[in-house]
Formats: C-alpha cells, sequence, structure tokens
C-alpha cells in the first residue's frame, strides 16, 4: 500500500528530527571523548602516548563490525523480499564497514610499529580483518560496474553473506588462535584504569552513533539513485 | 654429441657432488652450529648503551596524531563522496523533469 504525500512527509520530517538529534549527540559525545582521551587518560606506562590510538582504533573495528553487519541483514533481506530499500541498506552498510575497516588496517600498523617493532604481522586478527575488507573491498568493485541489474545486486548480497561468516572469526581469532594482538577488552582482559576504560566507552558510543548516521545518509542516497535510475528507465522505455 | 652431452654430465656430477656432501656432512667441529647453535665469535658480546637523543627512535607522538589525521581525513573524504553521490542525483532529476515537463508540452 502506498502512503499519503501528508504521511510521507510527516515521516520525513520526523526522520529529520531524529537524524539531527543523533548528529548533535555523536558530536557531543565526539567532544567529550576527545576531552577525555587527551587530557583526562594518563599516558600509558610502556607504550607511552602512541596508545591513544587504542581509543579510536578499536571502536572504528566496532564500527566496521556494525557496517558489516547491516550490510549483510540488508543483503539477507532483500534476498528474500527483493526490495530495493534494504539492497540500498547492503551498500550503505558495505560501504561504511570498508571505511573503517580501512581505518582500522591503517591506525593499526601505526601503533604496531611502535609496539612490535613492526607495521604488520600475519597476527589471525590482522589477517581475519584483512580478509573482511577484501571480500567486502570485492563487493563494492561489483556493485561500482555501472548501473548493477538484478543478477549483481544477488550476487553481491550472497557475498555480503559469505563476508558475515569472517565477522566472528575476527572477534574470535584471539581467544582461538595463538598471536600477538593484545587482549586488553576481550576474554580475560580488563587492564584498564578507570579514566581510560571511560574514554574507551564514550568513544564506543560516539562511533556507534556515527555509524549509524553514515548509514542511514548513504543509504537515503543510495534509494534516491536507485529511484532517479527507475524513472530514467521507464522515461527512455514509455 | 649425445655421447660428449653424457660425458660433461657424468664429469660434472662426479665434480660436484662430492663437494656438495662434504659440506653438508657434520664434522665434530661444526656439529653444534648444525643443531641451531651459532659459533660463540659471531654472537654480540657486549651491550652498549645509547647516548644522547636517541634512546627512543620510534616517534610515538608522531604516529598518534597520523593516526588521529587518517580517521578525519578518510571521514572527510567519505562525506565528500556522498555529497558528490547526491548531487549527481540531484542534477538527474533535474534533468528528468524537464525531459518529463518538454514531453508534456507536446
Amino acid at each position: 500500500m502506498l502512503a499519503s504525500p501528508t504521511m510521507s512527509r510527516r515521516r520525513q520530517s520526523g526522520s529529520a528530527t531524529v537524524w539531527s538529534l543523533v548528529l548533535f549527540v555523536t558530536l557531543a559525545l565526539f567532544a567529550v571523548t576527545l576531552y577525555l582521551i587527551f587530557v583526562v587518560a594518563p599516558v600509558e606506562k610502556q607504550m607511552g602516548i602512541v596508545q591513544k590510538i587504542f581509543y579510536f582504533h578499536v571502536p572504528s573495528a566496532y564500527a566496521m563490525y556494525i557496517g558489516f553487519g547491516a550490510s549483510a541483514v540488508g543483503s539477507a533481506v532483500y534476498l528474500i523480499k527483493r526490495d530495493p530499500k534494504w539492497d540500498a541498506l547492503g551498500v550503505a552498510g558495505a560501504e561504511v564497514g570498508t571505511l573503517f575497516c580501512v581505518i582500522v588496517l591503517l591506525t593499526g600498523p601505526l601503533w604496531a610499529r611502535k609496539a612490535w617493532g613492526v607495521w604488520w604481522t600475519w597476527d589471525p586478527r590482522l589477517t581475519t580483518t584483512l580478509l573482511a575488507g577484501m571480500i567486502f573491498a570485492a563487493y563494492l568493485a561489483l556493485r561500482s560496474m555501472g548501473n548493477a541489474g538484478e543478477v549483481e545486486k544477488r550476487f553481491a548480497s550472497g557475498l555480503a553473506l559469505f563476508g558475515l561468516i569472517d565477522l566472528p572469526l575476527i572477534h574470535y581469532s584471539v581467544q582461538r588462535w595463538r598471536g600477538v594482538h593484545p587482549t586488553v577488552i576481550t576474554g580475560k582482559g580488563g587492564g584498564l584504569e578507570s579514566e581510560m576504560y571511560w574514554a574507551l566507552s564514550l568513544s564506543f558510543l560516539a562511533f556507534t552513533g556515527l555509524a549509524a548516521l553514515l548509514i542511514w545518509a548513504r543509504a537515503s542516497a543510495e534509494r534516491q539513485r536507485e529511484e532517479t535510475a527507475r524513472l530514467r528507465f521507464e522515461l527512455m522505455h514509455q | 654429441m649425445r655421447a660428449l652431452v653424457s660425458a660433461f654430465v657424468v664429469l660434472g656430477t662426479v665434480l660436484v657432488v662430492p663437494s656438495a656432501l662434504a659440506e653438508d656432512a657434520p664434522t665434530e667441529e661444526n656439529a653444534p652450529a648444525q643443531a641451531g647453535e651459532t659459533p660463540s665469535e659471531e654472537r654480540a658480546a657486549q651491550f652498549v648503551g645509547v647516548t644522547g637523543p636517541d634512546a627512543e627512535s620510534v616517534p610515538g607522538g608522531a604516529l598518534m596524531l597520523a593516526a588521529y589525521a587518517i580517521v578525519w581525513v578518510l571521514l572527510f573524504l567519505f562525506l565528500v563522496r556522498m555529497r558528490r553521490l547526491q548531487s549527481q542525483t540531484a542534477e538527474e532529476l533535474e534533468r528528468l523533469s524537464a525531459e518529463i515537463r518538454a514531453s508534456e508540452g507536446r
């Protein structure tokens, strides 16, 4: 059933209000988080100031999970319902997840250079994260080849579901396999001072808000792009 | 010709194999080295402390700044990309609207 123009306008206005509210809260959270990271949280005893990368690196990895998870959910529902709005969520999640994956894969080596003495090592968590990035980069490459048809969309959706399998591997790799990646906040971790803990917790919240906003905005843009492409197609064939 | 090549191969084998075997064969002198140990004269005999400002060679502050800069730059580039995508969609909508108006006027 189609929504009436009045209902549609009211819904759009409500969405814009919620979006603005989330944006405001996220910006405020980032401001407080940066204050906690650079003013309140102490410098780590062994690694020194480079440890402060941790407060953006770990929440970025968490935002990557949100992005790739949203992409997999959108793809799964699209495969069942064939509704373009779920496909838009799949694309938006893949893009935002890949963005945060790149952030994780670039900020991690900067920390590792100081902590481990190398830029990169084939640790299980690093390797599985790289693998996830490559799977979703393949998804985006597939979707960027002109206007994706139904077959490309379905194949890309399958790829996103395949990428989903890698997410628990990334998360549990530090517990299951031998590696060098720190386990400060996972498993038997917990070695954080209270100021560090608060900085990290607020950073998690800020990155959750940021990921949600980016996925929301990107999905909306993708829906509009798809709608425009559909209109163009109908105009050409009428 | 084939006999000549065969002769070279046999001669080469006879000459090379014994020397290769002799190098690989453990002797009493190099037996510990074969077990993965380094001869004493090749090992570090002393540790010397760094004098001057080179005590810390990896600049932690610069690495941290680079990491935070990467985060903000990538986020900014993503927003620019989204803005461009929306501009393209708006232009396309404008073009479609013009086409519809033109087709209705005909």
